[in-house]
């Protein structure tokens, strides 16, 4: 089983406020691992560290690896517009761009330099299929992606981080602006996908962990509390704050 | 209790009286300017030049009879022997006129020489429909030489009349009706031209530069208060430092003096705050998830910006251009300055003009000051402002509806 991150001793500091404490996880390819814990835990800070989304953000500072491949993600002099073609990132909110269905998927590719119209649009085709929304909108192209509705937004937005051909695909709470028909249909989703793609999924959820996670990381004031195959965490949890949380003693 | 009742009525009466007030004093301007200036508002205004001008011209014989082809409206009186068309109208001072209002294609009035002694003597002249006929003398029955139209009291029907029982017309005193604002317009055109050239690359980079690259730089609040600033700066002051920075520039490309170069760059730099902040604003408000979403697929910063950022900034930048161009009709301290005062009707970029407003400037500031034309003015400067904030809202409307 090949490592896709190796994180290794990492903190992070917003200002003063320290929100990653000494984090240690590995997290392996073709999985999907969610991150739980209740809110403000810094489970999405984290994922966030993983394809440099936190630059971002002013006055942040990380200490520590995170080891991609032969990339060391934490180091300022990587190519960080290449470690972002290679780890994608859907977004809570459907956000895609002002644009046609079309432009939105190729948006990616255009930046990278590739022009040619055939390339496009097998790309476009072949991303659609991947992220099931190619019947529904193969006729539409070049209708606003505004056209859609949230879920298909959100597949959309999958879609187009696919059509990058990333290694691994971030997802923060890709569902919690969905209904659960919309969230339905991307969890079978994220279930095909994680055949090519690891999938790292930050969920306020805990019976979607558990439905679709292979692991899971339990999270609580910038800690890990534990890190487990999903089946084991969520019946034979080793912390007893895993287990309060679980249990809903505290949310 | 009474108290109390007796003071609310008298603050209550005194917010309603003072709106009755604004109501009245607002309503007065208009109305002042629209009695005033409507009479002399008329389409012509916008083809003819400010200045007129007088031509002395022989009328070479004419060819017989010369056959109405068109429809002429009725009150004109048309001479056939001659092949032209009269009618009475008054001038923007009120005054009785006679007004060229029809030249047959075939008529000798298209022939007309200069009489003028000097250089130009027996050069073509050209005259118009619109011109006024002040004298037309021709050869009376005994022999003599007479005169005809207003120099004589006479009206357009009358002029007509003694026309056809002339054979021969010796020569004539006509004018070009002035009044018009053409050479005006266009010098505003190209104000509205240069200013925007210069002012929004400029003014849209440096909004870029602070809202997107700088954006947490330590000096960006102070250069933001700066621009802040700036926008509430009187034009006047603008006009001084216009004078005195940027007249070397246009010396360079040649201008003596004020120039419409010089104006427009002036009013770019007038423009630039404005541009700026109204550019930010529009940036600022393009949500943050489209930057995210635009870097997690791997673009870098310039990419986003001008590929997802700045287009969809683009409507309030539109706005901010429209706001700008309705500056600069309604400019007029900083371009008295360093535009001039001269009503140029054939603008050159390297020589002065007048910008609407400032031909009213002009027109008010001479011996003779034109209160009907300078109304006129007002009225055409009014109706496009009102244009510009309508499509102002307009577009902020449509803005809204995207989100």
């Amino acid at each position: 089983m090949e490592k896709a991150f190796s994180i290794k001793n990492l903190d992070l500091y917003y200002g003063e406020n320290q929100a990653l404490k000494n984090i240690n996880l590995d997290i392996m390819r073709y999985e999907v691992t969610a991150f739980i814990g209740p809110s403000g835990c810094g489970k999405s800070t984290l994922l966030r560290c993983l394809n440099r989304m936190n630059d971002l953000i002013p006055n942040v500072k990380i200490n520590g690896e995170i080891h991609f491949d032969e990339m060391e993600v934490v180091n300022n002099k990587i190519d960080v517009v290449d470690l972002r073609t290679r780890v994608g990132m859907v977004f809570q909110k459907p956000n895609p761009f002002p644009m046609s269905i079309y432009e939105n998927i190729v948006y990616g590719l255009r930046c990278q330099g590739i022009k040619n119209k055939q390339t496009l649009d097998k790309v476009c085709e072949q991303s659609l299929k991947r992220a099931a929304l190619w019947d529904e909108v193969k006729d539409r192209l070049k209708d606003s992606a505004y056209a859609l509705s949230g879920g298909q937004q959100q597949r959309l937005c999958i879609a187009r981080a696919i059509a990058m051909e990333p290694e691994v695909i971030l997802m923060d709470e890709p569902t919690s602006a969905l209904d659960p028909i919309a969230t339905a249909k991307i969890e079978e989703l994220i279930q095909d996908l994680k055949k090519d793609y690891t999938i790292i999924i930050v969920t306020h959820s805990m019976q979607q962990a558990a439905r679709i996670s292979d692991k899971t990381a339990f999270f609580l004031m910038g800690e890990v509390i534990e890190f487990d195959q999903t089946g084991q965490l969520f019946h034979i949890p080793k912390d007893k704050r895993t287990e309060d949380y679980i249990t809903g003693r505290f949310g | 209790m009474r108290k109390r009742k007796l003071s609310d009525i008298l603050l209550n009466s005194i917010t309603a009286i003072s709106s009755s007030i604004t109501i009245v004093l607002l309503a007065s301007i208009f109305i002042f300017v629209f009695k005033e200036g409507l009479g002399a508002l008329s389409l012509g205004m916008f083809t003819q030049p400010y200045w007129s001008e007088n031509y002395y011209v022989s009328i070479p014989q004419s060819e017989g009879e010369y056959v109405l082809d068109t429809e002429l409206d009725e009150d004109v009186y048309y001479s056939s022997k001659h092949g032209i068309a009269l009618r009475d109208d008054l001038d923007p001072q009120h005054e009785a006129i006679i007004v060229i209002d029809y030249i047959h294609p075939d008529s000798s009035f298209n022939a007309l020489t200069n009489k003028t002694s000097g250089p130009l003597e027996g050069t073509e002249i050209i005259i118009n429909e619109g011109m006024i006929i002040r004298k037309i003398s021709y050869l009376g029955t005994n022999g003599v030489v007479r005169s005809a139209g207003p120099v004589v009291k006479q009206d357009a029907k009358e002029t007509v009349e003694t026309l056809e029982k002339s054979d021969v017309l010796s020569e004539a005193f006509i004018q070009s009706q002035g009044g018009g604002i053409l050479g005006s317009m266009i010098a505003t055109l190209y104000l509205i031209l240069i200013s925007l050239i210069i002012a929004l690359p400029i003014g849209i980079m440096t909004a870029i530069y602070l809202n997107e690259y700088a954006k947490f730089h330590k000096m960006a609040p102070f250069i933001r208060s700066s621009i802040e600033l700036l926008t509430g700066v009187p034009s006047i002051i603008y006009g001084l430092m216009g004078v005195l920075v940027l007249f070397p520039i246009t010396s360079a490309f040649g201008a003596n003096g004020t120039s419409i170069l010089l104006g427009g760059m002036t009013l770019a730099v007038i423009l630039l705050p404005t541009i700026i902040r109204t550019t930010e604003e529009s940036l600022k408000v393009v949500p943050q998830n489209f930057r995210e979403a635009s870097f997690s697929l791997g673009a870098n910063q310039t990419q986003t910006i001008f590929k997802i950022v700045l287009p969809s900034a683009l409507p309030g930048i539109l706005t901010a251009t429209i706001l700008g161009i309705g500056r600069i009709i309604g400019e007029s301290a900083a371009l008295i300055y360093t535009m001039g005062t001269f009503i140029n009707d054939d603008p050159n970029l390297l020589h002065g003009a007048t910008s609407l407003a400032v031909q009213i400037w002009s027109i008010m500031n001479g011996e003779q000051p034109n209160f009907a034309l300078a109304s006129a003015i007002s009225i055409i400067i009014l109706a496009m402002v009102l244009i510009m904030n309508i499509s102002v809202k307009t577009i902020s409307r449509k803005l809204f509806k995207r989100w």
